[in-house]
């Protein structure tokens, strides 16, 4: 062996990558890993953790596909297909809308899109109750609206809910695809002698990654959602996995196995999709399809076409979110059990007031509210530091066997669902070799901000690559040659250039966390409840009004959040830092 | 010079090894650059030249050996030195311009940490961008620039850094070649002015016999050739090297004789009876399977009813500006191309070739090196 193979050099190299590697590795095992195998073990070996009688056992399996709890994974797997069909399809005839016609209000629309995907599934569950329930917003407006009233407590309501709520994730997908398909594809085809129809045959291949992937992620998404299963599968006698899962566990006596059953299958049954669609891409980005491709060519209507079309687009956003909002907002606004009366309709402030006065049984939200946005604080920017670590990594020029398993990791987490996560902690982290020897984080604020932090890194991470992979290592290098340090290098190239990036990653995360239900209905701290758990406990009851306040608050709490960071970054980045990302500059 | 301490440096690398895995980019490289000159690496992709740059940055780590720039170490076994701590600047082949900042914030970004008065900073900032000619772009972000433009910003901060050494990492490669025939004469007078040592990697030899004071020769992770550009064009250490450098073609050898300690004497097989005078190369062997090598430069086309000269037929003619430059068939599957002549002869053309001895090499086809 050449003595150049034990060079000190290289063998501090191999110790700081061997460390560095580690320390993720053992972070990523205490958020993710651990937690929820120990649950999904439970599943065939309930006696290991005290759950059962057998050491092995596969009659949780069968216990769990059969009755309410296997209606519930029938359900979930053909509601979300179908969530993802509907989802692709009106995302790319938006995403054609806006990305490649001359449809007025374009960036209005793309703005919309980022509102929708802010907007939790909960809230909008509630406020199409708020439209549709007899004597509220549309019998207010001389609509009758039984009829929806039962199909929206239904199939058709929790698809038509988790259909809006995916929309914006393929959207943003389908979007990427588009802008990077130049008109060259479609010139080439049509020089070539295509017709339309043809033409658009020819093209669509192109962005099938996007679409494949747009429908995994959809998928994905409404198999694991917690907030429609909770707000609708509960009160419409429509079971879906999650809330068979939540069932489980809240059930006396608790079924830990079955409900372990049931989180292997939502983590199994998203990973296919996520994985098929990796595969499609082949590590490539959808974003990027030639490096010499033209800038978009528009479709023109014209005037009178423009205007419908754009009224259409208007319609639809108007009826997904505009008049669910509009009936938190004006639920929010009563404080009866009905909205009219013969006396006619009823316009108070007083859900407002009572949101901030403790009522019997129930909190107000000024306390939630606060114990929310600290825990989005600390949640955001943990996974934050978390994500961008793991996003280095992926994006690496030399990328190794570690960078590939975590790439593979992340994509499988990403699936894993928040109240598998949920579960998994409560699971793990209550065992009593940990409570007594080694630390009890159980019913505690970090291990909620833990949990919290383990759902939203994978998607953090791998959204961040995209942007962290574009800076050419040249950049960082350049800085470095020229007499910066390490951290002068970052501090002056690589985060100017990632600065948007990382403040729409912390964002996203701040108000997901905020808004994020399941994993904060199952952990968090007895006596510091999150606003969305406190909302939930009004809604439902006499109290459903203030509920609708609370809502209309965190809602305009989250988005003024978004406006007050903007603003800041505006005002204290220099120029160069903003010009990254904006139309016509380097993105 | 505002950098009253500034001398251009002497490079010295010893016996370097860089290794990839499995994969050896550097194997046993030495080569000292003297203060002042401007050396071109030149090689084929993967024949290391990069890599060896990238050591010389410090943004690689060599596996093994030394590296020496003026009189520090900044390799060596158990001794890494950063590369912000190497004193050096680099021009890189994508220019590697901050987005972010203006032309000025790009160029003055190595006097961000000197302790040069700002009003200093300034004016040296302003004299580098006088000094390329993007004055009037000061304020400019890089995206609103052409190549060349960005390419000259580029230039100016790696000249603004007043370091002993400048690299260049292919800096011409995204030119059109009008831009990169006028930047290459920039890069050579800003360079010399700045009396700067200058370490230049390209895989083009004409832009490295244009530009270099030595040149060196990569093949397969290891240097074949460093010397001067005159030499390695009339004496190629190896068949590789005069492949690289440019032949106007190469045959195989029938019979050699040695006629001189310079000189031999050939016969191709495509020309029995005919025997051509060339030069034997220095240090290479002639013994297995030789080859004539004809630099362009070498070879003169008389009209077929010349008393001397090998007979040919003209295949392709091109007109360049300035003469014609003729694909000449010698034999069968035996051409000449490149071969300039200010009188045009036309396809189809029969004429005589006449070979300069001096630009005419024999040397094995296949070697090691």
């Amino acid at each position: 062996m050449s003595v150049s193979t034990f060079s000190p050099a290289r063998v501090a190299r191999f110790r700081r990558v061997r460390w560095s590697g580690l320390a993720v590795w053992i972070v990523l095992l205490l958020l993710i890993v651990i937690p929820v195998l120990t649950f999904v073990l439970v599943a065939i070996s309930p006696r290991l953790f005290s759950q059962g009688s057998s050491y092995f056992t596969l009659s949780n399996i069968s216990a769990a596909f059969s009755g309410y709890t296997g209606q519930g994974i029938l359900d979930s797997l053909w509601v979300s297909t179908l969530v993802g069909t509907f989802a692709v399809t009106f995302a790319t005839i938006i995403a054609w809308t806006v990305q490649r016609t001359n449809v007025y209000g374009r960036r209005f629309w793309a703005a919309t899109m980022w509102l929708l995907l802010l907007v939790p599934t909960w809230m909008t569950t509630l406020g199409w109750i708020d439209v549709v329930q007899p004597g509220e917003l549309a019998s207010a407006l001389g609509v009758h609206t039984l009829f929806f009233y039962h199909m929206f407590f239904g199939a058709s309501g929790i698809v038509f809910v988790l259909t809006t709520a995916a929309l914006p994730f393929s959207y943003f997908v389908i979007s990427v695809g588009m802008r990077g398909l130049g008109s060259e594809f479609e010139d080439a085809a049509r020089v070539h002698g295509a017709g339309r129809l043809l033409t658009i045959r020819t093209v669509l291949p192109i962005i099938a990654p996007a679409l494949l992937s747009a429908f995994a992620i959809s998928f994905a998404e409404s198999m694991s959602d917690f907030g429609v299963a909770f707000t609708l599968g509960s009160s419409s006698h429509f079971p879906i996995a999650t809330y068979t899962l939540f069932n489980a566990i809240y059930a006396f006596p608790a079924n830990f196995p079955v409900a372990a059953v049931i989180a292997a299958v939502l983590i199994l049954s998203t990973v296919p999709p996520v994985f098929l669609q990796a595969r499609v891409m082949r590590g490539r980005s959808y974003a990027v399809l030639s490096g010499r491709t033209k800038a978009v060519r528009r479709h023109h209507f014209g005037p009178v076409a423009r205007v419908g079309v754009t009224a259409a687009l208007g319609l639809f956003m108007f009826f997904v979110l505009g008049l669910p909002l509009l009936g938190a907002v004006t639920s929010s606004f009563t404080n009866s059990a009905s909205f009219i009366t013969s006396t006619g309709v009823h316009w108070t402030f007083e859900s407002y007031r009572q949101v901030f006065n403790t009522l019997p049984s129930f909190s107000s939200l000024g306390p939630p509210l606060l114990t929310s946005n600290e825990l989005g604080l600390f949640v955001a920017t943990g996974t934050l530091i978390l994500a961008f670590v793991l996003a280095k990594r992926l994006a690496s020029r030399t990328a190794g066997f570690s960078q590939r398993v975590i790439d593979v990791f992340l994509l499988g987490s990403i699936a894993i669902p928040g109240i598998v996560l949920g579960v998994g902690y409560i699971f793990f982290y209550d065992q009593r070799f940990l409570t007594t020897h080694v630390i009890d984080l159980y019913e505690t604020m970090p291990l909620l901000i833990m949990g919290l932090i383990a759902s939203s890194v994978p998607s953090q991470a791998r959204l961040l690559t995209g942007p962290v992979a574009q800076i050419q290592s040249s950049l960082n290098e350049a800085a470095r040659v020229h007499g910066a340090t390490k951290w002068r290098a970052f501090r002056s190239t690589s985060l100017p250039l990632l600065s948007r990036a990382l403040v729409w990653a912390w964002l996203l995360t701040f108000t997901k966390t905020i808004s994020e239900l399941a994993i904060a209905q199952i952990l968090y701290q007895p006596g510091h409840e999150p606003a969305s758990v406190v909302i939930e406990t009004y809604l439902g009851t006499i109290f459903a009004a203030i509920g609708s306040a609370a809502t209309v608050i965190t809602l305009v709490e989250m988005l003024g959040v978004i406006g007050v960071v903007l603003l800041v970054f505006r005002l204290v980045t220099p120029k160069g830092w903003r010009r990254i990302g904006e139309a016509g500059a380097p993105s | 010079m505002s950098n009253p301490s500034f001398q251009p440096a002497r490079v010295e690398i010893s016996n370097l090894r860089k290794e990839f895995g499995a994969k050896v980019a550097l194997n046993g490289v030495s080569l000292v650059v003297e203060p002042g000159t401007f050396t071109v690496l030149l090689g084929p992709s993967g024949s290391g030249k990069t890599t060896l740059l990238r050591c010389l940055a410090g943004i690689e780590q060599p596996t093994s050996g030394t590296i020496t720039i003026g009189d520090k170490v900044v390799f060596a076994p158990g001794k890494v030195v950063t590369p912000d701590k190497r004193d050096l600047s680099m021009v890189f082949q994508d220019y590697a311009l901050w987005p972010h900042m203006t032309v000025r914030k790009n160029i003055g970004f190595p006097l961000a940490t000197s302790t040069l008065a700002k009003a200093a900073r300034a004016t040296r900032v302003d004299d580098l961008l006088e000094r390329v000619g993007i004055a009037h772009l000061a304020d400019r972000y890089p995206n609103e620039l052409s190549g060349g433009e960005q390419q000259r910003v580029a230039l100016a901060r790696a000249l603004c850094a007043q370091v002993g050494l400048v690299l260049f990492d292919e800096p011409l490669s995204n030119l059109d070649a009008d831009r990169r025939d006028q930047l290459r004469i920039e890069i050579a007078t800003l360079t010399r002015d700045a009396g700067v040592t200058a370490v230049y990697i390209t895989h083009d030899q004409s832009e490295a016999f244009a530009l270099a004071d030595r040149v060196g020769v990569l093949r397969q992770g290891e240097l074949v050739q460093y010397t001067r550009p005159e030499k390695i064009y009339r004496h190629p250490k190896s068949a590789f090297v005069a492949r690289f450098t440019g032949v106007s073609g190469e045959f195989p050898v029938s019979r050699v004789r040695e006629i001189s300690d310079k000189r031999v004497e050939v016969e191709l097989p495509f020309a029995p009876g005919t025997l051509l005078e060339a030069t034997k190369s220095e240090n290479s062997a002639y013994d297995q399977d030789p080859h004539l090598f004809v630099r362009a430069a070498g070879v003169t086309l008389v009209p077929a009813t010349a008393e001397h000269g090998t007979p040919g037929v003209i295949r392709d003619v091109a007109y360049n500006g300035r003469g014609y430059e003729h694909v000449v068939d010698v034999g069968e599957k035996a051409s000449l191309t490149k071969v300039y002549s200010a009188e045009r002869f036309d396809r189809g053309d029969n004429v005589k070739v006449v070979f300069d001895p001096q630009s005419c090499f024999v040397m094995n086809a296949q070697e090691e090196a």
